[in-house]
């Protein structure tokens, strides 16, 4: 019985495992609780988006040794005003904007990193590998992180006027431009601490899975927020200490779980699964024969 | 300047793998310009992103079971296509948000698959593409895929094109839009597969969207737009591959940045245009 507990405390032991499982849950839970604006504002690419954008800043931060926030933050804002400089200028729609930029800053970056780096950085980058973030960059995704979150616990309902009910955002005194400029920021530094932790290909799914499932379990937002962090934390921190036993990939662990997650929830949710729908179409065809 | 030439053109193309890969090169330029073209019109710009991050576990089930790789990756990617519209239609969740958590989750399912299985599938090749290291026997099957894939949609460009444009309209003229529908994504994986090789997951998608969005710039008709998307992604792939080849950089991803600047410089050339005040034919 005791072994069985040492196995299972194992991971714990090490320093380095412990704090990589308390940043990838922070990250998970604070990605998850922005899920749940981007689920329902439509803006689940916008992630996505950001991730990949980023990749160039990230890439030149790497070659010159400086922190990776910085370059990404420089990178995002160029990619925000060329995505808003495309759709005012030209007549294409929103996703094609978005996917042109986002691939064409992408790919700059993959020159860069092909020209000056080794695979094993730009793999880092892309997928992920919390085990090889250097302390100090845990200690800054971590802080990062809580900070986030902290805005976030706080201001969620004034973030919710503005984003659901601009007029009534305003009507009551709230400045509804700093507040999304607010938004934003938080948004570009959690995808940040997320691509540390699990790749620029994942982030997308930790920003939108978790919103995803716990949109399928409830109506009330604030109980969305409280799910969608639940969920995004609870996976994270497991998929984290799930990779030390599977040596697997983490990143790709963790939204292993998110989707199942949102698969489960897709079938069996009380009142918008997929079981339920069909239950309550066939007592209405029964009702009609 | 015929010394440059030399240097710069003919002596790559002595070169057997230089020969492979301008020739798939301008394979994948073709069709993946053409498709372009059907995605800017019809919005689906990021429905190529979702499929090829897809195709992932298709590539490591079909190696496990030892079947040919393409079509395990094409068996994911239309899986993937499928499972996004069969939970849209049975869920509340809004399609982007249902392409975001699919692929995300095929992709990830692909990741941990690959790294605890040992394949002889190289993640970095399939993720970026490896356009120096084809083989003749990739050329041939991407050359299958793609014609393939061209073929029919220039074909059936019209009866596609009304579909894009107005899938009402298409229904009540007779067509099965259905089957267009399903016609089409079926292509956009077989193209996808196709580029795999070259292009790789992630750049496929900027192959997919970048030469249509170049040409819609430039003109208001469909026809006239698929040559110039063609015209412009072919060049840039061939010009892409030969400068890599010079820089000693990545293939596929210069492709993409060439592509990108000639956004922007066509951007730039439309705007300094003075408005003509003509009405759009």
């Amino acid at each position: 019985m005791s072994a069985t507990i040492d196995l299972l405390l194992q991971p714990f032991t090490y320093a380095y495992m412990t704090k990589a499982i308390i940043a990838c849950g922070l990250t998970g839970a604070v990605c998850a609780f922005l899920s749940a604006y981007l689920v329902l504002k439509g803006w689940s690419l916008m992630g996505d988006a950001l991730a990949h954008a980023i990749v160039p800043g990230v890439a030149l931060a790497s070659i010159f040794a400086l922190p990776y926030a910085i370059g990404a933050f420089f990178a995002g804002i160029l990619a925000a005003v060329s995505m808003s400089i495309v759709r005012q200028k030209t007549k294409l729609r929103e996703d094609a904007v978005i996917g042109l930029v986002f691939s064409g800053f992408l790919a700059f970056g993959l020159v860069l990193l092909s020209k000056f780096a080794t695979p094993q950085k730009l793999q880092t980058i892309l997928l992920g590998n919390t085990l090889a973030i250097p302390a100090s960059d845990i200690l800054q995704i971590t802080l990062i992180a809580l900070i986030c979150f902290v805005i976030l616990g706080v201001k969620w309902k004034d973030f919710m006027a503005v984003f659901f009910d601009a007029s009534h955002a305003r009507s009551i005194g709230l400045n509804v431009n700093a507040l999304k400029i607010l938004f934003f920021t938080i948004l570009s530094a959690t995808t940040v601490a997320a691509l540390q932790t699990v790749g620029a290909c994942l982030v997308i799914a930790m920003v939108v899975t978790p919103g995803a499932t716990a949109y399928l379990l409830t109506d009330r937002f604030g109980r969305m927020i409280a799910l969608s962090t639940l969920i995004g934390g609870m996976t994270a921190l497991l998929g984290a200490y799930a990779s030390y036993y599977m040596d697997a990939a983490m990143g790709g662990l963790i939204v292993c779980l998110q989707t199942i997650l949102f698969l489960l929830a897709f079938l069996l949710a009380p009142k918008y699964g997929f079981i339920q729908n069909r239950r309550r179409l066939r007592a209405a065809q029964r009702r009609c024969a | 300047m015929i010394d440059m030439l030399y240097t710069w053109v003919i002596d790559p193309l002595s070169l057997p793998f230089m020969q492979r890969a301008l020739l798939i090169a301008l394979l994948i330029g073709t069709v993946c310009s053409v498709f372009s073209c059907f995605l800017i019109l019809k919005g689906w710009s990021l429905m190529g992103d979702a499929v090829s991050h897809a195709v992932l576990p298709g590539l490591a089930l079909a190696y496990v079971f030892g079947l040919p790789l393409m079509l395990g990756a094409f068996a994911a990617g239309l899986f993937c296509a499928g499972s996004i519209g069969y939970i849209k239609e049975n869920s509340r969740v809004k399609e982007d948000t249902v392409m975001g958590v699919v692929f995300s989750g095929m992709f990830a399912a692909g990741l941990v698959m690959l790294t605890k299985i040992e394949t002889d599938v190289h993640l970095m090749h399939v993720l970026f593409g490896d356009v120096l290291g084809i083989s003749a026997r990739d050329l041939l099957e991407t050359g299958i895929a793609a014609g393939i894939a061209t073929t029919v949609m220039l074909l059936k460009r019209r009866d596609l094109m009304l579909y894009c444009f107005d899938p009402a309209h298409a229904g009540v003229i007779g067509l099965n839009t259905r089957l267009l529908h399903f016609g089409f994504l079926t292509l956009l994986s077989l193209t996808i597969v196709a580029s795999l090789k070259a292009a790789g997951v992630i750049l496929v998608v900027a192959m997919l969207i970048a030469p249509g969005a170049i040409a819609f710039l430039l003109t208001k008709s469909f026809d006239k737009m698929l040559l110039i998307a063609v015209i412009v992604s072919v060049l840039s792939c061939l010009a892409g591959t030969l400068i890599s080849f010079h820089l000693d950089t990545a293939t596929a991803p210069l492709i993409v940045v060439i592509q990108f600047c000639i956004f922007i410089l066509t951007m730039g050339y439309t705007l300094a245009q003075p408005r003509t005040g003509k009405v759009a034919a």
